[in-house]
């Protein structure tokens, strides 16, 4: 057990940088979709509906066309008619609404910030322009801005053909609920809410396209955590073969899972650049980011926890509301919510769990991807669930858990909805959670504050993370698997090419690392690449905790595949056995004889009469790597295991309330992270002070508004607060490492500490209010909401 | 349009804009300066920082026809990969960089604050600092990065 993040970072290059990212992006010399720069290249800009539910009665580009360095003036119905439409690929779910969407809309706006007309300039500012001299004739509707009130049988509808707003519906009756509920000593009945925010990565989405129409080939550069699915569904949207569409994703400034979806601006690029015939950008302003981009974490939860006296929790119902914004969005925004109801069980054995799951459509933003992904509202659910219980039953909350953690013994464990969890132990971890935190003495403290009259609240939350998750049942293609490129130049000097997409995690420091490690050699001849499906026939990007345990995995694969083929040639040229040859420090060993790397690598291309008799030229090799232990879909009983692996972490929080501000001061974290093999801890420990600053965010800052008409009140980062310097909260990092069985030992880094953090954040904040007996059920404890909650306490 | 000459990272730049221009777009369009980013273009994030006259400006938010006859340095006159500038070398050691979009703008308030102070506090540095966002790095490792450098010889070069 190791403790507190180090300091300083030894450097993994030569050059003295720590990564080998850094001296570009230190320089200002990264490209990021806006620095890439073409001739002759044109703007878009697109003009978005003012309303949230209107029929759009006719559209008038011509005033528009008038204005000098205009190219073009597009409509919804004027492209609908000449390309694709996106889906969600999911015939399968027959609970779900089949839905068609265009790159523009067609007939009706859903929300305000729907793409309705687009135009391409000159410049962004004579494009801007241009949008205010096009005419849009509306009808507006009464819009559905509550998800709550959405459901009401009165409520407007978004869709006239649906007869209501739910757009998903999941049962999920698993175990026997009635017989746990019929045993049970009592009944915990709770309503838990998450408000709406946004992953709000910096550099927002954006794309530019280049279409070459002598070789009608298409390049789009795309911010994409997913190029290879995006190729996938620009050839279904553009009608060209997937062999003439390359997407490149260049540096990205953040996406945190909203650049998991494809938005339609993205393949509104690729249409119209074949349209205009000039290379054409598109980049996300900040506004749009926050009006109409990808949304997140919205639900209401309705459960039920049927418990026995002695603090074992028997049975669980919750009805799980998860408002979706405009559903026209892929990959299938509901998807954060079907994870919810897959994660509630947690780390704890509870068999008798049934949820019911309405993804209800509302004249708002689409609600899609954000680090975490679903996971947090599950973890704050049954978190909170036996907080809650434990106080009515006098239990402290350590042996709550205790009493209703899956026991060690049991590896692997199946959970209620099919998650085959291999992690290590629950109990160990916890007691290391208690002990780094040192939870007796802050309890103490709390104690001793409260004798004071202060709210200080100590409180604790564990979780299970789906790592490298199957993305199947939620997209309707694609996998688990990642694939990897790699190839020893002649020189010996090692080109790796992955099919993940870093978004600032370091991918080229690390990777280079795990190929080096597998070769022998230094990770300084090492060059790494990644997204531009133009080099690696596919790939699955980056999300879901996936990179290190699947493009690691790849990596260290496709390392061993031609390591084996040079220590075949190396064999041959010391005419000894392979089995007998060694890798070490840029030689292939046999006793004292050793041939330099380099020296196989130009053999395999530049002398191949060195090579065995019949062993093909060359030095590389294209992997794919899947896990084979993940479902595509659920099975008859709803039950599928998500992911390729499970990682867990816990944490512990001590918060003091100003009840007279709402302010929460978070005095000490602890988190413990078990994320199997580590592959570099400084960036690990990174990946973990973001998503604290994010899980201060969301818990404390953090909250998109909309009115009762649907019109958003925050779309600015003036209305917007993300966390700045003077919110840090630093962790207390304390590493377990299990390793899981897949190649490398890894489990996946990067959502556990937003998944874990806000539960026991609300768990602490709840427990600082207990002088005042006020229950936390709210993810969102800022300032205004909590004074608003202790003031209806106070009056009521 | 409105010819406008400033000197940008100790050279000379002209350009023929329209008043309405901003500084980030001239920077970045049409003298090739990518590294300023936009991200909020309202002035409240800092990605687009640059110094004008020795003070950081949001780019976003200053017409170029502002700095007519102005000293404007940005990142591309900071550091270059062989020679980092010891701000620059500090976050990479101390792990203060992820995506880097908002680096450069870090960068350069950083450069001003040791101008005028080479000794921050930890306290001085998070409140010198607060008007830069970042997404990535929840701000430990940045702190980390400039508290040591603080009060060395190396801060004010």
């Amino acid at each position: 057990m190791t403790a507190v993040a180090p300091p300083v970072a030894p450097p993994e290059t030569t050059t003295g940088t720590f990564r080998r990212e850094d001296t570009r992006l230190l320089c200002g010399e990264g490209e990021y979709l806006g620095d890439v720069q073409r001739p002759d290249l044109k703007h878009i800009a697109i003009l978005r509906s003012p309303l949230a539910h209107a029929r759009i009665r006719e559209i008038d580009v011509s005033g528009a066309l008038t204005l000098p360095g205009v190219i073009g003036a597009f409509t919804g119905a004027e492209l609908a008619a000449e390309v694709g439409t996106f889906n969600h690929h999911l015939e399968a779910i027959p609970t779900l609404r089949q839905l068609n969407w265009s790159v523009l809309a067609v007939d009706k706006v859903r929300f305000v910030g729907e793409a309705v007309a687009a135009v391409v300039a000159d410049s962004r500012y004579i494009a801007e322009d241009a949008l205010e001299l096009i005419e849009v004739d509306y009808e507006e509707l009464p819009a559905v801005s509550d998800v709550e009130a959405g459901l009401e049988a009165d409520a407007p509808q978004l869709y006239e053909d649906w007869g209501d707003n739910v757009f998903l519906y999941i049962p999920g009756p698993h175990g026997d609920t009635e017989t746990a509920f019929a045993n049970a000593d009592g009944v915990l009945q709770e309503k838990f809410t998450h408000h709406r925010i946004i992953g709000l990565p910096l550099d927002g989405h954006g794309a530019l396209g280049e279409f070459d129409a002598a070789t009608g080939r298409l390049v789009l550069h795309a911010s994409t955590q997913i190029p290879h699915f995006l190729r996938t569904v620009l050839a279904e949207i553009t009608g060209l073969s997937e062999a003439k569409i390359r997407v490149v994703a260049p540096d990205m400034g953040g996406g945190f899972g909203n650049k998991v979806h494809m938005v339609r601006e993205e393949a509104l690029v690729a249409v119209l650049a074949m349209r205009v015939r000039h290379p054409v950008v598109w980049k996300q302003d900040r506004t749009e980011s926050l009006t109409a981009s990808v949304h997140s974490r919205q639900q209401v939860h309705n459960v039920e926890a049927a418990y026995r006296n002695d603090g074992r929790i028997l049975g669980l119902r919750a009805e799980i509301i998860a408002d979706v914004g405009s559903p026209e969005l892929y990959v299938l925004g509901a998807g954060p919510a079907i994870v919810t109801t897959a994660i509630v069980p947690n780390c704890y054995d509870l068999q008798d769990y049934a949820f019911e799951l309405r993804c209800v459509a509302t004249n708002k933003a689409p609600m899609g991807a954000y680090r975490g992904y679903g996971q947090g509202q599950a973890v704050f659910l049954i978190e909170r669930v036996l907080d809650l219980v434990g106080e009515k039953l006098g239990i402290d909350p350590v042996e709550m858990r205790r009493i209703n953690m899956i026991p060690d013994e049991q590896r692997p464990y199946v959970t209620a909805t099919g998650a085959v969890l291999d992690c290590g132990s629950f109990h160990d971890q916890l007691s290391d959670l208690l002990e780094g935190a040192d939870y007796a003495a802050a309890c103490r403290r709390r104690d001793e504050a409260r004798t004071e009259g202060r709210l200080v609240g100590v409180g604790i939350a564990q979780m299970v993370e789906a790592t490298a998750p199957n993305i199947h049942g939620l997209a309707g293609q694609f996998g688990v698997y990642e694939m990897a490129m790699l190839a020893v130049q002649p020189d010996g000097k090692v080109n790796v090419v992955v099919g993940t997409k870093s978004q600032g995690q370091g991918h080229e420091t690390i990777f280079a690392k795990a190929a080096a490690d597998e070769l022998g050699i230094s990770p300084d001849d090492v060059t790494v690449s990644d997204g531009d499906t133009g080099v690696l026939p596919y790939g699955s990007g980056t999300w879901g905790s996936r990179s290190v345990v699947m493009g690691g995995g790849a990596v260290i694969k496709a390392a061993r595949q031609v390591r084996d083929k040079m220590v075949a040639i190396a064999a041959g040229l010391l005419d000894a056995p392979a089995d007998q040859i060694t890798v070490s420090d840029g030689f292939f060993r046999l006793g004292e004889a050793a041939i330099p790397f380099a020296q196989i690598a130009s053999a395999a291309y530049l002398h191949t009469f060195l090579l065995p008799p019949g062993m093909d030229p060359g030095l590389s090799v294209i992997v794919g790597y899947d896990s084979f232990n993940t479902s595509p879909f659920p099975d008859e009983r709803g039950k599928m295991n998500v992911a390729a692996t499970y990682a867990t972490a816990a944490a512990a929080a001590v918060v003091e309330v100003d009840p007279a501000t709402g302010v929460v001061s978070v005095g000490d974290l602890t988190i413990v992270h078990d994320c199997g093999t580590v592959m570099n801890q400084v960036i690990l420990d990174g990946q973990i002070h973001g998503a604290v600053m994010q899980a201060i965010g969301q818990t404390f800052l953090e909250e998109l508004h909309y009115d009762e008409n649907g019109q958003p009140l925050t779309t600015t980062l003036l209305d917007y607060a993300i966390p700045t310097f003077g919110d840090i909260v630093e962790p207390r990092i304390i590493h377990r490492e299990t390793p899981s069985d897949l190649i490398g030992g890894y489990r996946g880094a990067g959502e556990g500490a937003l998944i874990v953090v806000p539960a026991a954040l609300a768990a602490a904040v709840h427990d600082a209010l207990v002088p005042l007996g006020v229950p936390i059920t709210q993810a969102n404890l800022s300032p205004p909401r909590l004074r608003d909650l202790l003031r209806e306490h106070s009056a009521g | 349009m409105t010819d406008v000459r400033f000197s940008l990272n100790g050279e000379a730049a002209e350009v023929d804009v329209e008043p309405r221009e901003l500084l980030l777009d001239t920077l970045r369009d049409r003298l090739s300066a990518t590294g300023a980013h936009a991200a909020c273009e309202q002035g409240a994030c800092g990605a687009c920082t640059v110094l004008v006259g020795g003070a950081s400006v949001r780019s976003c938010l200053m017409f170029t026809v502002q700095v007519n006859g102005a000293e404007v340095r940005t990142i591309e006159g900071v550091g270059s990969p062989g020679a980092l500038h010891p701000i620059q070398q500090a976050l990479s050691t101390h792990h203060g960089l992820q995506c880097g979009y908002c680096t450069p703008g870090m960068v350069l308030t950083a450069l001003e604050m040791f101008e005028a102070d080479p000794h921050p506090s930890r306290d001085e540095i998070v409140e010198w600092m607060s008007g830069n966002l970042c997404r990535c790095t929840g701000y430990i490792n940045i702190v980390g990065a400039l508290e040591a450098l603080a009060g060395t010889a190396e801060a004010q070069s």
